[in-house]
């Protein structure tokens, strides 16, 4: 199968501007990033703060332009493509962000801000433009009755749903979410988590998932990169990333993230330093200085990302072979009591006595 | 980086051992607050804390943590109204004091950590002069030892390069490191009581882990009791000694971490816990709880979660179930408490 989105060595630099006698600094933000992303998949982005997961969600879409690398949507390579033709584009391409509030205008009803989408691209004769609005509303799990109000007047997760029917007007074959369900409550995060599930298996769309939330990226990803200073330094199947990480990196985030079930045996991890300056110029791994594994050639040059068995895994660790097996995050409900699983089996119960997952 | 395999978190084992026998730092009896001639939005909640334990008090948006945090420190926005049977912090009650005796408590014996650092750290000052600051003000250090002191405080919670940390203004910090600045001062004084509402929330998971590790050794090694604000079950599983879930102003469910996890009883706690994505969630539908926190206008008059609730029956709609004791130290707030005895 042809992939929908390939990247090929995308990188952005930014260069400070020079002092008096300086020539100014360069910023490495993302550096030699390469995926691809089949029709209907997600591939999700982790990484931390100023790890360059948002610029490249940005640069997906040119709203930054990148120095150098392709990216190729649907075989048309983006990064060369004239601003008329972008704007053609970007029907194809949508962008949802962790602050809807953000990304909706206080002062236009929710209706038009759907409308405004289908009208400018065309997709309706101007009477079917009402109709399309409710049932793009029905499909986030709003009623039409909404198209009437304005952004304050929904709470987080309705405003998040009001931005996925927004992205959907121009019906798009891929999303990039941009941490999505951050900001949310817990059971607001359920419902958005399953609304994009749900539209990825109802209309195809593919996404590309920025995230730091492990639990979320483990449960929606088909595939997955982690992300360290700008450079990716594991990717493959979420699945048997998230088991067997072969990472030093990965493995920090996962032993770093809290697990629900309190008497879980699992790797923990003394979280030591902190990611390097964008502006270190050293050609050594830049996780060197916090792993517990390097050796003198990880200094001396960044290691590559090559392929691991078993395809299509990735790493770019000299060592990952060599690594002890992971005790993984474990969460599963076999990690829970009793009493915990046979009343959750009620609940489960009772909901699918009301039709309800 | 070390890893090892561990079993459970911070918490000890014998933790319901120590629960009972330290001494009560804060001890609250239906505390109501409300606004103007409206109805209370957090509506007669009763929450202990001891030397030395962690509550975690976990709710989503509305349900009225913040603001019972807000009101343990007297910062209640004007206009709230607050009345409790009980509001003692040790021996002092915390109603009787003027705005002088207040302010003398708050930052010393009671200090604060919130959710965005940045508010609580003033932006054209050094992070090393506003710790100084505190020194000098609660224990009357003269500059040269409140310097000394500060770098030590800085160390202490792992602040890289701290004597250059010292010089540099809040901006220039990230967020992880603003957040530590902020706990290095809430620990100056060594308080009673630290109030840390979602202190991790918009921090990266291993700036977390760092954070929950600090305020759990200043527990340990302070003995502070440690009132933790969260809507994150992980952290809970992590932190926690002693749990209260709050549900629209009230709460329903309160016992020790292990109670709570390993015998949750509240429909509604069962139901966060089946809206977390698991390891075996994976390609399923995620159990979320359709419907939202009813508005304070709108209050149910029985259990005001018993509009979502999967097991809720006539009582649950007409009487509000009072906090009831289901096992020593586990209370619940549910008549159909415990569920496999009335469900079908």
């Amino acid at each position: 199968m042809t992939a929908l989105l390939t990247v090929e060595h995308l990188t952005k630099t930014y260069t400070t501007k020079g002092g008096l006698f300086g020539r100014g600094a360069t910023a490495r933000v993302v550096s030699d990033v390469s995926f691809s992303l089949a029709r209907g998949d997600t591939f999700a982005i982790v990484g931390e703060s100023g790890s360059g997961k948002s610029t490249i969600g940005r640069m997906l879409m040119r709203l930054i332009e990148p120095d150098a690398g392709v990216i190729r949507f649907d075989g048309i390579d983006i990064t060369t493509l004239a601003a008329a033709q972008m704007r053609r584009l970007r029907r194809r391409i949508q962008i949802i962000f962790q602050d809807p509030f953000g990304s909706l205008d206080p002062r236009v009803r929710i209706g038009e801000a759907i409308a405004e989408p289908i009208r400018l691209h065309r997709l309706r004769p101007p009477d079917a433009i009402r109709e399309r609005v409710s049932e793009l509303l029905a499909l986030v799990g709003l009623d039409a009755g909404h198209a009437g109000r304005y952004p304050h007047e929904f709470s987080g997760g309705q405003r998040q749903r009001v931005a996925i029917a927004r992205a959907l007007a121009v019906e798009p074959e891929l999303i990039v979410c941009d941490e999505p369900v951050s900001a949310l409550d817990l059971s607001v995060q359920a419902q958005v988590v399953n609304l994009l599930a749900d539209l990825r298996d109802r209309l195809g769309v593919s996404y590309v998932f920025i995230s730091h939330d492990m639990a979320v990226v483990r449960h929606l990803a088909s595939h997955v990169g982690v992300l360290y200073a700008g450079r990716l330094v594991e990717t493959g199947p979420a699945e048997t990333v998230f088991a067997d990480p072969r990472h030093p990196y990965t493995r920090m985030l996962l032993a770093a993230t809290p697990s629900p079930a309190p008497h879980a045996a699992r790797a923990r991890a003394a979280i030591v330093g902190e990611p390097p300056s964008p502006f270190a110029t050293a050609d050594q791994c830049r996780f060197a200085s916090r792993c517990g594994h390097s050796i003198d050639l990880c200094l001396t040059a960044q290691p590559p990302l090559v392929e691991i068995a078993p395809p299509p895994r990735k790493t770019a660790c000299l060592l990952s072979a060599e690594l002890q097996p992971f005790l993984a995050l474990s969460d599963g409900e076999a990690m829970m009591s009793d009493a915990y699983r046979r009343r959750l089996g009620l609940l489960r119960q009772a909901r699918a006595a009301e039709g309800r997952p | 980086m070390p890893i090892v395999a561990a079993g459970p978190g911070h918490a000890s084992s014998s933790a319901a051992g120590r629960a009972s026998a330290a001494a009560k730092v804060l001890d609250v009896e239906r505390l109501r607050i409300g606004f103007g001639a409206g109805p209370a939005v957090v509506d007669g909640i009763d929450l202990v804390l001891r030397e030395g334990r962690l509550l975690c008090l976990v709710g989503e948006s509305g349900s009225g943590k913040s603001l019972t945090a807000l009101s343990l420190m007297r910062l209640l926005p004007t206009g709230a109204r607050l009345e409790a049977d009980r509001l003692r912090f040790g021996e002092t009650d915390l109603r009787a004091l003027d705005d002088d005796a207040m302010n003398a408590i708050r930052g010393d014996r009671i200090a604060m950590v919130f959710q965005e650092p940045m508010t609580a750290l003033n932006p054209v000052m050094t992070v090393g002069a506003q710790i100084e600051e505190t020194f000098r003000l609660h224990k009357r250090l003269d500059r040269k030892e409140a310097r000394r002191q500060a770098l030590e405080m800085f160390r202490r919670v792992q602040i890289p390069a701290p004597e250059l940390r010292l010089d540099a203004y809040p901006h220039q910090l990230s967020g992880g490191m603003r957040q530590r600045v902020v706990i290095a001062m809430a620990l100056v004084c060594r308080p009673a009581l630290l109030i840390a509402d979602e202190p991790t929330t918009a921090l990266d998971v291993t700036i977390q882990s760092q954070i929950l590790t600090l305020i759990g050794q200043l527990r340990d090694e302070f003995g502070s009791a440690v009132l933790f604000i969260t809507h994150n079950l992980a952290v809970v599983a992590e932190i926690a000694d002693e749990v209260a879930v709050m549900y629209a102003g009230r709460i329903v469910e309160t016992g020790s971490r292990d109670a709570l996890f390993g015998d949750p009883m509240h429909p509604y706690t069962l139901a966060l816990f089946a809206a977390m994505p698991r390891e075996e969630d994976r390609g399923r539908r995620l159990a979320a709880i359709d419907g939202q926190v009813p508005s304070i206008a709108a209050m149910p008059a029985g259990c005001r979660f018993a509009p979502r609730c999967s097991f809720s029956v006539a009582r649950c709609h007409e009487t509000y179930p009072p906090l009831r004791e289901i096992a020593p130290g586990h209370a619940v707030a549910c008549w159909r408490a415990p569920l496999e005895e009335h469900v079908r």
